[in-house]
């Protein structure tokens, strides 16, 4: 295995849910950045998104 | 076997006292990796490069390696935690390429993924039949009968029947035993 398949391995592993237990566990603290802690980046970005369009027809000036 | 790698002890053969990866890396962290690789994602130029690259149908596993070995290289973080930080990296990128709209393909292939049989999705629905659904078969291979001539070794000696043994004259010949035909006299 090349340093490209282990990348994509580990993404694939990522991206089903799966964290470095192990690693956790010789850390002995919980992860910052999970996958929940992604999916809420996601919401932010996507809430931020919407108003965000919505105040620039309220900005844009009236027909005359 | 394979050919493509360094040779055991190449790595003796240089000097590496200059080398930033074979000194311990600046980051041992998991989060902090993460978080240096997030905020070096985040830099305009990095930000311009990464959609550059997805504008050219870059796989974001691409992107993701390209930042993480120039890491390596600089010494930031050991080979080990930069593959596991891959996954993060990559679902920030995602996200990026989400906010901006762009297009992206993530280059992680299904081929490890469990083929659908009638069986699975038999099991799968819930569906017991107690006569075996016939499916297309496969034509069996059959072993060829070994033959005395294909028992024999390398170096045992043919069989007579094979044609394979010179005759008498020729095995004369190929000793050297060969009479010479008597000079004509003049």
């Amino acid at each position: 295995m090349n340093f490209e398949e282990a990348i994509k391995k580990s993404i694939k592993s990522f991206m089903s849910g799966k964290l470095p237990e192990k690693l956790r566990e010789v850390q002995e603290q919980d992860f910052y950045y999970t996958p929940e802690y992604f999916d809420l980046l996601e919401e932010d970005l996507d809430e931020d998104s919407e108003p965000s369009a919505a105040k620039k027809k309220e900005d844009m000036p009236d027909e005359v | 076997m394979k050919f493509e790698q360094p040779i055991p002890g190449e790595n003796f053969t240089s000097d590496t006292r200059n080398m930033p990866w074979h000194r311990p890396p600046d980051i041992n962290e998991y989060d902090d990796a993460i978080g240096y690789f997030i905020g070096k994602l985040e830099e305009p130029e990095q930000q311009e490069l990464t959609f550059a690259m997805l504008g050219i149908e870059a796989q974001i596993t691409t992107i993701v390696s390209a930042v993480l070995l120039q890491g390596i290289r600089v010494g930031k973080v050991s080979i080990d935690l930069a593959i596991l930080i891959a996954g993060p990296l990559a679902r920030f990128i995602e996200i990026q390429a989400m906010g901006v709209g762009m297009k992206y393909d993530m280059g992680i292939d299904a081929s490890d993924r469990v083929m659908i049989t009638p069986t699975i999705l038999r099991a799968a629905l819930g569906v017991v039949t107690d006569t075996p659904v016939e499916s297309p078969e496969l034509e069996e291979e059959t072993p060829e009968e070994a033959t005395p001539e294909m028992m024999q070794g390398l170096m045992s000696m043919p069989s007579p029947q094979a044609g394979a043994v010179a005759s008498t004259d020729e095995q004369q010949a190929m000793l050297g035993g060969m009479e010479e035909p008597a000079e004509e006299e003049v």
